[in-house]
């Protein structure tokens, strides 16, 4: 440890300047226009007030967007989780060689532009798409089936999206775990579904939050899956701030939801840190008393 | 005169932000000394070797080293050498461009450079390995490394922090002779810092005894082994019953006790187990533990004083758990202390 | 045991085929013979592959996108590395507001900052669209700098710093003596790591552009609304490709996922 400030300040301070100057400003006064009144073009003046979030949440399109928003990434973060505990499980208990040749498998996509990954599913849930042809030949649908522009596609979009990071994030949870767990409570005689519940899930908690944080802001902030998946009337939050932008020049509106975006990540990645520390209170708690 | 103050630290006070960690440290080191610093963690031993390195800001006071004022010069330019506990090899390089290191930001080049670093190498028993890198090194090995690296650069001080402590027992021993070897071969100024007391004992021309932030003594390894000036080093170099004196009267426990003889007027007596007498005297104690050593044999005892550590020799007949036993601390043999803390 | 045997394997093949199976289609399709985006692709060639070269929009946003990854980058190691070392080897006082600041980009959703950009810095400030999205990429990849390039510096010892002083380096020389070597291939790692996160970067660019200047994926998906044909297909599997090769190799020599 060095002990000379001025030279720890000169080292330090010109990347917490640049990032304050082309970051952190300009993104808070943007914040803080949602909180002045608005005047009639809809940019922002005069003094501060909430009716800017009153008048958001007061259009039944907002909140159909909202709760399409928090819905979606609620959905796709239970869906990655119960699949990704189990690729997690089956990945580690493949043979060490196996097992790296197939986590590189599953981290393969988050190397692919999300523009690619995302426009793949177009030649899959296109009108003329593999879905449809393959339901069509089945006999399924007689005309092609509208899946695309839907929140079925925004879904799958994003889940493929995020699913990687909640695997990886279980794979090192499921590693760190005491070896003979599961063959101890297997040795008590618990069943598969108990072993899962009383012992796998608390001890891979913390692993299971961090995926869950990443997953859920991620969909919460996608912008590409639900622009190209979703279309320009099945709205996210980030899309609908797009619009709102460039479409309708309603820059408080899309303040308000830079506002509700920010504190919707924040609210999730608090409250997520707050359930794995508590459980890991008590983890330890536990074995203070022991 | 220069060469009985080679290196000074005077009124030297060094801090941490707010917490002094050595206040008012005055030492003078004879050229071609070797030094060792002892004292428990924390004392600031560490803290005293960096400040003379300059790798610390000095806060007050003043480092003079071979007649000039080196407080304030920066360590790339003091001529002092520092051996890290850790050894601090640079990982990216071979062996020889480790001990190459300094000799290249000094100038040297070509055959003039090899040479040196080449009887570095040597100089540490290193032949055939110059081309290897530190992680490639057994401790020993990384350790002469970085003795070779500071050695060559010829400082006028080398110090030494805790050099030994990660070797194992065996290779420690070897690494000491090999440490007194470079000494008396080079005639450098050593200062080393240890834990140990007969590491201590074992290889320095005096010895500092520090504790909490101020020398409490300077001596000859006798000194320090046979004539503790106070309660803390006799503590500290083995002395197991320390006690306060008080009007003449031996002070324990709370009480005074009259002791057999005459009692020099000084703050504390110690005694080690050995000088202690069992089987007679005025005291009275109970045997609680007992622990066989090869030759001797040494006996813990509950007695009014508190507990007591005697040692006999083991060919005496033994004495019993609980068994009652007169004992006695002849005030002429135990060493007198100067302060009692 | 046998049904932990058939579990395996169907899972792992159903999650690879989901995650996996898309991107194949990709590659397939932009080999395609036909005027449409189609799956299984009609015939084979190589027409939509050459065709992405000849758009002349391509050409001109790879260039600005790959002048954005490689320059945005390095500036945001330039700032980086000297922030990570103050931050790492200095009792440094507001350290932890200085980590938060400087990795705040990497929190915050890639549209807000380019919308506060465009407003508050472009609009006010007469700020130019290259300039300003060489702000917002360098903003963007800096996050990353610090993490990978402090986590690097943590892995090693500081003590080494000294002991180069005190055979006669300066602090600077230290640094690039007995430091950066020790910690290139973690700036290796975070400049491959910055340069991918930059290139595929949307959201940040969305509102930064002008007449002529687009980042490639914005350019892209422009280009998609337009046109329906193969190319953009063809496009996405050569990038892909770039990328994977890129962090392959990152992988092979410098073992890129310790760092990151
Ligand atoms: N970087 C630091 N910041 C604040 N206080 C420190 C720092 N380094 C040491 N100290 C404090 O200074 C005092 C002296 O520490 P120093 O490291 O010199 O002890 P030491 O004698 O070398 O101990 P040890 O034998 O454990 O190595 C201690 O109280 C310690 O807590
Ligand atoms: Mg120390």
């Amino acid at each position: 440890m060095f002990q000379n400030r001025a030279e720890a300040l000169a080292l330090a301070l010109p990347a917490a300047i640049f990032a304050a100057a082309v970051f952190l400003v300009p993104v808070l006064i943007l914040l803080s226009e949602g909180f002045r009144s608005a005047a009639v073009d809809g940019a922002a003046g005069g003094g501060w007030t909430l009716s800017a979030f009153t008048e958001f949440f007061s259009s039944s399109l907002n909140r159909t967007v909202f709760l399409r928003t928090l819905r979606l990434g609620a959905i796709v973060t239970v869906v990655s989780a119960v699949i990704g505990y189990a690729a997690a499980f089956a990945i580690v208990s493949l043979k060490p060689s196996t097992k790296g040749k197939i986590t590189g498998l599953v981290v393969l996509p988050l190397m692919i532009s999300p523009v690619a990954r995302t426009y793949a599913w177009i030649v899959i849930l296109g009108r003329t798409g593999i879905v449809n042809q393959a339901f069509q030949a089945l006999g399924i649908s007689e005309a092609p089936l509208r899946i695309l522009f839907s929140e079925t596609a925004i879904f799958i979009g994003l889940l493929q999206l995020f699913l990687p990071l909640m695997i990886i994030s279980l794979i090192s949870a499921l590693e760190n775990m005491p070896k003979d767990a599961i063959a101890a409570a297997r040795v008590l005689g618990a069943n598969w579904f108990q072993v899962f519940w009383k012992v796998i899930l608390p001890l891979t908690r913390e692993g299971l939050v961090i995926g869950g944080t990443l997953v859920f802001t991620g969909s919460l902030t996608a912008y590409i899956t639900p622009a190209i998946l979703g279309g320009s009337k099945v709205l996210m939050l980030e899309t609908l701030m797009y619009q709102q932008v460039s479409v309708s020049n309603n820059f408080v509106s899309a303040s308000v939801i830079a506002f509700i975006l920010i504190v919707m990540s924040f609210a999730a990645n608090i409250l997520l840190k707050r359930v794995a520390t508590a459980r890991n209170r008590v983890r330890t708690e536990a074995r203070g008393t022991q | 005169m220069s060469d009985l103050k080679y290196l000074s630290l005077e009124k030297l006070t060094l801090a941490y932000g707010d917490t002094v960690a050595v206040a008012d440290l005055d030492l003078d080191i004879r050229r071609g000394e070797l030094i060792a610093l002892l004292g428990p963690s924390g004392c600031g031993k560490t803290t005293t070797m960096r400040a003379i390195a300059g790798l610390l800001t000095v806060k007050s006071g003043h480092v003079r080293l071979d007649g000039a004022d080196i407080t304030h010069v920066s360590p790339n330019k003091r001529a002092v050498g520092l051996v890290f506990q850790s050894y601090a090899l640079f990982p990216h390089l071979s062996v020889y461009e480790n001990v190459a290191f300094g000799l290249k930001l000094k100038g040297l080049r070509g055959a003039a450079l090899d040479a040196k670093v080449q009887s570095g190498i040597a100089s540490v028993g290193l032949n055939g390995f110059a081309n290897r890198r530190p992680g490639e090194l057994s401790g020993g090995q990384q350790q002469r490394v970085a003795l070779a690296r500071s050695m060559v650069m010829e400082p006028k001080v080398l110090l030494l922090d805790e050099p030994l402590s990660n070797l194992d027992a065996r290779l420690r021993l070897e690494m000491r002779t090999e440490l007194q070897r470079v000494q008396k071969e080079t005639g450098v100024t050593m200062i080393f810092v240890t834990h140990d007391q007969t590491e201590a004992l074992a290889l320095a021309d005096r010895i500092v005894v520090m504790k909490r932030g101020a020398i409490e003594q300077i001596g000859s390894p006798q000194d320090i082994y046979n004539r503790p000036q106070s309660s803390f080093v006799a503590d500290f170099v083995g002395f197991e019953n320390v006690f306060a004196l008080e009007g003449g009267k031996l002070k324990a426990n709370g009480g005074l006790y009259d002791l057999q003889g005459d009692v020099p007027a000084v703050a504390g007596l110690a005694w080690r187990p050995r000088m202690v007498t069992l089987g007679s005297g005025p005291f009275q104690g109970k045997v609680r533990g007992t622990s066989f050593a090869g030759e001797h044999r040494e006996y813990l005892l509950d007695t009014p004083l508190g507990p007591i550590k005697a040692e006999v020799d083991a060919s005496q007949p033994m004495h019993d758990l609980g068994a009652e036993l007169a004992f006695d601390l002849p005030a002429h043999r135990a060493a007198p202390l100067a302060s009692f803390a | 045991m046998t049904a932990r045997n058939f579990f395996i394997p169907v899972t792992l093949f159903l999650v690879i085929a989901f995650l996996i199976g898309p991107f194949l289609i990709i590659v397939a399709a932009s080999f395609s013979a036909g005027e449409t985006l189609a799956f299984p692709p009609q015939g084979f060639s190589l027409r939509w592959i050459a065709k992405v070269f000849t758009v002349e929009s391509f050409r001109a946003s790879f260039a600005m996108s790959l002048f954005l990854a490689i320059g945005g980058t390095a500036v945001a190691l330039m700032l980086g590395i000297p922030a990570s070392y103050a931050l790492s080897r200095y009792k440094l006082p507001g350290a932890e507001v200085i980590r938060t600041v400087v990795s705040a980009p990497i929190i915050v959703p890639g549209i807000i900052v380019g919308l506060a950009l465009l407003r508050y810095i472009v609009v006010p400030f007469g700020v130019g669209i290259t300039p300003a999205l060489f702000l917002a990429h360098t903003a963007l990849v800096l996050p990353y700098a610090v993490r990978v390039v402090s986590a690097s510096l943590d892995n090693l010892r500081s003590d080494i710093e000294e002991a180069a002083v005190l055979l006669g380096s300066s602090r600077l020389g230290a640094f690039f003596r007995v430091v950066m070597p020790n910690i290139r291939g973690g700036i290796l790692s975070a400049f491959i790591l910055g340069f991918v996160t930059s290139f595929n970067q949307v959201p940040v660019s969305l509102f930064l552009s002008g007449p002529g200047v687009r980042t490639l994926p914005v350019d892209m998906i422009a280009y998609m609304e337009i046109v329906f044909d193969p190319s953009v297909a063809a496009l996405s599997s050569l990038l892909a490709f770039l990328s994977i090769g890129i962090v392959f190799a990152a992988e092979r020599f410098l073992g890129f996922s310790r760092y990151v």
